[in-house]
């Protein structure tokens, strides 16, 4: 009777540790899987690339740099105020996902989200606040002179090109569409790729953080 | 009685006001939006579906609104990751088919409003298509 006891304790106990070793695979998995495949909203990036010193200027015209950007996920998008379709579109989709992140268990206490005009020329601080605070108070407006715009955009791959014609009121602006994703350890962690939905990014998001804390842990 | 029914139907009829929806001669359109501008922006975008209820192609020529001072049809091209907006002069709807203005594609861009146009506000937009055809369209303008 002790020994069938301790057969049926010990087949209970393996089983729970067969069970825990296939959990711990699964999940193994589905994180490589994660980490690995990018999908159509996020490219995650397997070895975050940290940034180095960089010194924008924000609409309350307080320095943004590289100290800015640590302890904090930052959402970075690129674009212009002179900008009727993508860049609001962004903003909006933005605003949203700040929204949905805020409501769950983490909140939004450690996430900022940039906009960072590469229209040095007609984006004034002032003309910043009214924007970005427009989409939601939180929002950070920064730009810069040309060379501090494209350092930044340099680290992170952003492209952009103002087409800048003398006597031309709208000159038209390119910029990248994607919107980046940096961990608060100020390393580049990965890219959302448009057309942006701010469910998807918000979604993905979780997973990301939910991923980070699992490897900080 | 009877006519007088007949007669009051034919009055209602008459006098209900049009389906918010625009429609003339096989080409209509849903669900028009502008995006309201954040505060002291004058550039502007809007938004609709377009269809072409015929079996030969339309062609939307011009848009123009005593709204704005200018309208012009556009298209975001977003080609590596990068987004530009083209003027897009002639915008041709296949026959029997739909086109959709949408964030990120074809769009109108709408410069400097006559005045400020606020979420719940509407505009008149005329859609010119080739051959003539000019239809008054209704945005609604949209936060």
């Amino acid at each position: 009777m002790p020994l069938k006891f301790s057969v049926m304790i010990t087949s209970v106990a393996l089983a729970a540790i067969l069970a825990g070793v296939w959990l711990a695979d699964v999940s193994r998995e589905h994180d490589s899987r994660a980490v690995l495949l990018p999908d159509q909203v996020i490219t995650l990036f397997p070895d975050p690339k940290p940034l180095t010193a960089f010194t924008l200027t924000d609409h309350k015209n307080r320095v943004f740099d590289l100290a800015s950007l640590k302890g904090k996920w930052s959402f970075l998008f690129f674009g212009f105020t002179h900008c009727p379709d993508v860049c609001p579109t962004t903003l909006a989709v933005l605003a949203r996902a700040r929204e949905d992140i805020a409501k769950n268990a983490l909140g939004a206490k450690d996430i900022q989200f940039v906009f960072v005009s590469v229209d040095p020329n007609r984006d004034t601080a002032g003309v910043l606040r009214q924007y970005v605070e427009y989409f939601d108070a939180s929002f950070l407006g920064v730009t810069g002179d040309n060379a501090q715009i494209a350092n930044l955009a340099g680290q992170l791959g952003a492209a952009y090109q103002v087409a800048i014609t003398p006597g031309v009121e709208n000159y038209p602006v390119y910029h990248t569409a994607g919107v980046f994703l940096v961990d608060p350890q100020a390393r580049y962690h990965a890219v959302f790729t448009p057309p942006h939905d701010a469910e998807a990014i918000s979604k993905r998001f979780k997973v990301v953080r939910e991923l980070e804390a699992g490897n900080a842990a | 009685m009877r006519w007088r029914n007949t007669v009051f139907v034919c009055l209602s009829l008459a006098l209900t006001p049009a389906p918010a929806a625009s429609e003339q001669a096989g080409v209509s359109v849903r669900d028009a939006w502008i995006r309201e501008a954040p505060p002291g922006m004058s550039m502007m975008a809007g938004y609709m579906e377009l269809r072409n209820n015929t079996s030969r192609p339309q062609v939307l020529v011009a848009a123009r609104s005593s709204g704005f001072e200018s309208v012009t049809t556009h298209r975001t091209i977003v080609k590596d990751g990068i987004a530009r907006m083209v003027h897009a002069p002639q915008i041709e709807l296949a026959a029997n088919a739909g086109l959709i203005f949408a964030p990120g594609s074809y769009h109108l861009m709408l410069m400097n409003p006559k005045r400020t146009l606020r979420a719940g506000d509407a505009v008149v937009v005329d859609l010119e298509f080739r051959g003539g055809l000019v239809l008054p369209v209704s945005f609604e303008v949209r936060k």
